[in-house]
């Protein structure tokens, strides 16, 4: 019986149901203080002093930590991948800020006491006197030459530029039988995990032990940051992972409140603890997102891209957000899963007296896919092509991989055709539109749209102490039989480890509840970067397949020692090793594994070392360093990618959108845990759609956040989301792993921003409707319908003709 | 200094007497005071629901409670709804084997709210709106990961399970399996 494959609950959700979750808030430490943070009301301001008195006589107070301790004494917070590397600026920051301040919610001093409540209210009585400083909270604006400059030692806000070219775009736009230019916008919105971040750090003085427990996805990375910042041996920091409510990217390494929990912690060496309250995590946890494209794509009469200039424009925040390089990673990724022969990407990176970025799942990458998505309907408008088939026009042909993408990037694998194909299949477009025909008849407007996204996993970066396409676990077989696994891999509730432990089974023949995996200790587990960019099931998954084939090889040794048989023909299934063919002869692993543990020097185990035990570190394919042999680096091993579509409703005199389906034919090689990775397709839909219809992170021209509750930053209900999300596995194994497994934690996210914005300009085919900037709220909706019908009506020629391609679509 | 209020509670069954401070917020008298970390805290503010446990049968969010104001009150939370012997309760099972959490923060509180809905909103097994009042029962609780799809079938699941347990207990003494 093969696991893999299986659908099989997450291997901690019977502890979890239970209600006996370890999350890190609810780890206890006897004598814990609170952590709580003093976080500045201005956008920008420099400090001209702290008073801290009032603030010291609150009963409960230990200490009050201001900057310039901190910069005294600990080494500053720099990003994992620094723009400086590619010619742009450091980034380079202490955790409180000392003389000046970037974004509303910055924090400029930290409170340590008993008690919450005295350090929520120490905190309440420090004043700080600022002078402000004028504000910019607009990209464009920030690039212009007289703008107000984020960082006062700077001298312009753009944190980094680069440029990608292929062909010749010029000529190509010229060539070109028509062009379509314009923009796209995505707002600034966030990950919203519902457990927010909390840290407990304890030193022991006499062990000279710093153990933190983290809602973190990356304990070593943690550790090592940690230890760089504090200037402490890695060997006297362990890490430990509680249970993780949701992280997205947003639990990195490198956050200012873990570090403060640890410096103050050793320096006061009791322990200390922070829990996050929501509004400092909307304030200054960090954002993502907000990018403006600005494009002008040339084609052909038959919808085929010639040419395809973009500009991206990052509104990057407060540079001391150190996640900046999601917009790297957008104008890496374009244009996708497109063949544009003549293509020029350029981007600018630009810092805003706004929340830094923060890592949040799709990590620049479902950005790029929404504009080419959004650039696709544009061009079938203008030729009268169907949208569906400008995408099959235009897509990297299968023969065509591993296809080198426009930045270097080198796709793996896919069959993009096909899985659109399969899509219209789903949708049943002829259907569809008898039944838009029919809702129309009764006023009501439903429209169909699609999008296609593409999300490369597993990202690997040159000189980069996190972003690693590498990975370590070690696997045990314990003198009775049974398995213990340990990664470097870790879980924030993707459930990696359930299908970690199915590959583990099936590898070494165990039952799969003989298969323990443990994660998230630096103290216990090999060395590995953590979860992000779907990597956990790939690459660690990989690194663990590996070491348990090692242990296998030695069982079969032993066992074909004791059967007398040769160990080619051996299989092993089920907790036995049978000889094959023969199934009255077989022994069960538990008998190896203590002939080995037990007899060392008896005849079938001699031969073999002692002990089962094996790690190995899994090193992914497909990712290239070298740009001296390469011309271009390539940071992603595999491409997983989703053909999706959406059927929405849209009330016009509201503009209230209501998604009612939503189809998607997804690949991300081959499967381990359909349950696990469709799980993860619907909340990423979820996510998705959040970031198409409803969430926003609004500033005022101050710099001031107004949306800091779930009231007025409002994340997709059950309600909200379509009774029925339909996917299917189309399977294109990678040559990148041994099982051909690519990433899914990512996927889903991209394809609602684009698929609701194409279905809602669906809905009104007598209309010129032009999504352009998200997010799709009912007032922007209502607006551009508005704007659209006036327009028809100043043209009373437009009015009721279709406008180019809509009959076709 | 802070005043101090008398509270007597019934708690997953047991009964406590306690001293509590008067601001103390309900969420953190279980959590702090009885060790019952099962009940999360995601915003405080009211909003997502994590919090939410049973008070006298109604499904409330503990951090808009101050402890006080639960004096004589039966408290259900998360940790009361397995049996003695660790067997879990028709909504926990059906939650697991439905795949209708991944990282389990907001499930306790989802949990609670679905037990809630179930007792107060009986709908025929098969009735078309069903599935339309579990999405509006449950919109309360916020989740960021799952998407909610297979929570609706968890909680469909679980009515259609309680529903019959319920009938087959008709009369039986221990209601425990069919609510809380
Ligand atoms: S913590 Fe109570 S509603 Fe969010
Ligand atoms: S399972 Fe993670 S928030 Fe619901």
């Amino acid at each position: 019986m093969s696991y893999m494959g299986q659908a099989r609950p997450g291997l901690h959700n019977r502890r979890l149901v239970a209600g006996r979750g370890r999350f890190t808030a609810d780890v206890e430490r006897p004598n814990a203080c609170w952590m709580a943070l003093a976080r500045t009301p201005h956008a920008s301001a420099r400090i001209l002093e702290i008073d801290t008195s009032e603030a010291e006589a609150v009963p409960g107070v230990v200490k009050i930590l201001l900057g310039e301790e901190l910069a005294r004494e600990t080494r500053p917070l720099t990003a994992s991948y620094n723009p400086e590397r590619g010619g742009g600026k450091r980034l380079s920051f202490h955790a409180l800020s000392v003389d000046h301040v970037h974004f509303v919610g910055q924090p400029v001093a930290a409170v340590v006491a008993t008690d919450r409540h005295a350090a929520h209210l120490a905190c309440e009585r420090i004043v700080v006197d600022y002078e402000q400083e004028p504000v910019v909270t607009d990209a464009v604006e920030a690039l212009e030459p007289d703008a107000p400059v984020v960082i006062p030692e700077w001298e312009d806000n753009l944190v980094y530029r680069t440029e990608y070219n292929q062909g010749d775009v010029a000529a190509g736009l010229a060539e070109a039988s028509g062009t379509v230019s314009g923009s796209f916008k995505t707002q600034r919105y966030l990950s919203s995990p519902i457990e927010p971040r909390s840290y407990l750090a304890d030193f022991d003085p006499y062990e000279e032990m710093l153990t933190v427990w983290s809602s973190t996805q990356m304990p070593h990375p943690a550790r090592g940051t940690l230890s760089r910042c504090l200037g402490l041996p890695e060997t006297s920091i362990r890490v430990v992972q509680g249970d993780v409510g949701g992280g997205f990217g947003t639990k990195s390494p490198g956050s200012s409140e873990e570090i403060l929990v640890a410096y103050l912690s050793h320096q006061l060496q009791r322990p200390v603890r922070w829990v996050e309250e929501r509004q400092e995590y909307f304030l200054s946890c960090g954002h993502a997102r907000e990018t403006l494209f600005e494009f002008d794509a040339g084609f052909t009469d038959d919808g085929r891209l010639l040419a395809l200039d973009i500009r991206v424009t990052g509104d990057v925040g407060s540079p001391t957000g150190l996640a900046w390089v999601q917009s790297y990673v957008t104008a890496y990724c374009l244009p996708c899963a497109y063949k544009v022969p003549n293509c020029r990407v350029r981007l600018h990176s630009v810092a805003t007296n706004k929340c830094g970025w923060a890592g949040y799942r799709g990590f620049g990458k479902e950005t790029a896919t929404q504009a080419m998505d959004r650039i696709l309907d544009r061009v079938a408008d203008a030729t009268g092509i169907d949208r569906l088939e400008v995408r099959l026009r235009n897509f990297i042909p299968p023969d065509e991989f591993p296809y080198s993408q426009v930045s270097g990037a080198m796709l793996d694998s896919g069959d993009y055709p096909t899985a659109m194909r399969r899509l219209a299949e789903m949708v049943d477009r002829d259907a569809f539109r008898a039944e838009q025909e029919a809702a129309r008849q009764e006023g009501r407007h439903l429209g169909l749209g699609f999008a296609f996204e593409l999300t490369p996993e597993g990202c690997s970066m040159p000189h980069n102490p996190v972003l690693q396409g590498y990975d370590g676990a070690t696997v045990r077989v314990g003198p009775s039989g049974r398995v213990t696994v340990l990664t470097g891999v870790t879980s924030p509730g993707s459930g990696n480890e359930t299908g970690i432990a199915q590959i583990v089974a099936d590898a070494l023949g165990v039952r799969f509840d003989d298969v323990r995996v443990i994660q998230g200790d630096t103290d216990t587990c090999p060395y590995g970067l953590g979860n992000f960019s779907s990597r956990s099931l790939m690459i660690g998954g990989s690194a663990a397949l590996e070491a348990a084939n090692e242990l296998r090889d030695k069982l079969f040794r032993v066992a074909g020692n004791a059967l007398e048989v040769a160990e080619e023909d051996l299989v092993s299934e089920d907790g036995e090793i049978r000889v094959k063919g023969s199934p009255d002869r077989s022994i069960p692993i538990r008998k190896v594994a203590s002939m080995i543990y037990t007899n060392a020097f008896g005849r079938e185990a001699l031969e073999v070392e002692p002990g089962l035990e094996s790690t190995r570190y899994f090193r992914v394919g497909n990712v290239y360093h070298q740009p001296e042999t390469q011309g271009r680096f390539s940071a992603y091993p595999t491409w997983p990618y989703m053909a999706c579509a959406a059927v929405v409703e849209v009330d016009p005199t509201t503009g209230l959108v209501k998604v009612v389906r939503y189809y998607g034919v997804h690949d991300c090689g081959t499967v381990i845990n359909p349950m696990l990775v469709e799980g993860n397709l619907h909340g990423g839909i979820a996510q998705g759609l959040g970031g198409a219809l409803y969430e926003d992170l609004v500033y005022d021209e101050n710099g001031q956040l107004l949306t800091t509750t779930f009231m007025d930053y409002t994340l997709p209900t059950a309600v909200e989301m379509p009774a029925e999300v339909i996917t299917e596995h189309q399977v294109t194994p990678t040559e990148a792993t041994p099982l051909g497994t690519k990433g899914a934690g990512e996927s889903g996210i991209a394809g609602p921003i684009s698929a609701i914005a194409s279905a809602i300009e669906d809905a009104f085919p007598d209309l010129d409707l032009e999504l352009m900037e998200m997010p799709l709220q009912p007032e922007r909706v209502w607006q551009a319908i508005q704007a659209a019908q006036n327009q028809g009506a100043e043209d009373p020629g437009a009015q009721g003709a279709a406008r180019p391609g809509a009959s076709a679509r | 200094m802070t005043s101090k209020v008398a509270l007597r509670v019934t708690v997953n069954g047991s009964k406590y007497e306690r001293e509590v401070p008067s601001r103390q917020l309900l969420a953190d008298f279980l959590r702090e005071d009885l060790g019952l970390t099962g009940t999360q805290l995601g915003c405080e503010q009211g909003v997502c629901g994590s919090c939410t446990v049973m008070l006298d049968g109604d499904s409330v969010r503990s951090c808009l409670l101050l402890a006080a104001q639960v004096d004589g009150a039966e408290i259900v939370t998360v940790e009361g709804l397995a049996q003695e012997d660790g067997a879990l309760h028709p909504i926990q099972r059906a939650f697991w084997e439905h795949h209708g959490l991944q990282c389990g923060f907001c499930t306790p509180g989802m949990m609670i709210t679905a037990l809630d809905l179930i007792a107060k909103l009986p709908l025929a097994e098969g009735s078309p709106e069903l599935d339309q009042k579990i999405r509006e029962g449950i919109a309360g609780n916020l989740c960021r990961c799952t998407g909610y799809q297979n929570i609706v079938a968890a909680v469909r699941a679980a009515a259609a399970k309680m529903s019959g347990q319920a009938e087959a207990e008709a009369g039986s003494t221990d209601s425990r399996e069919s609510a809380p």
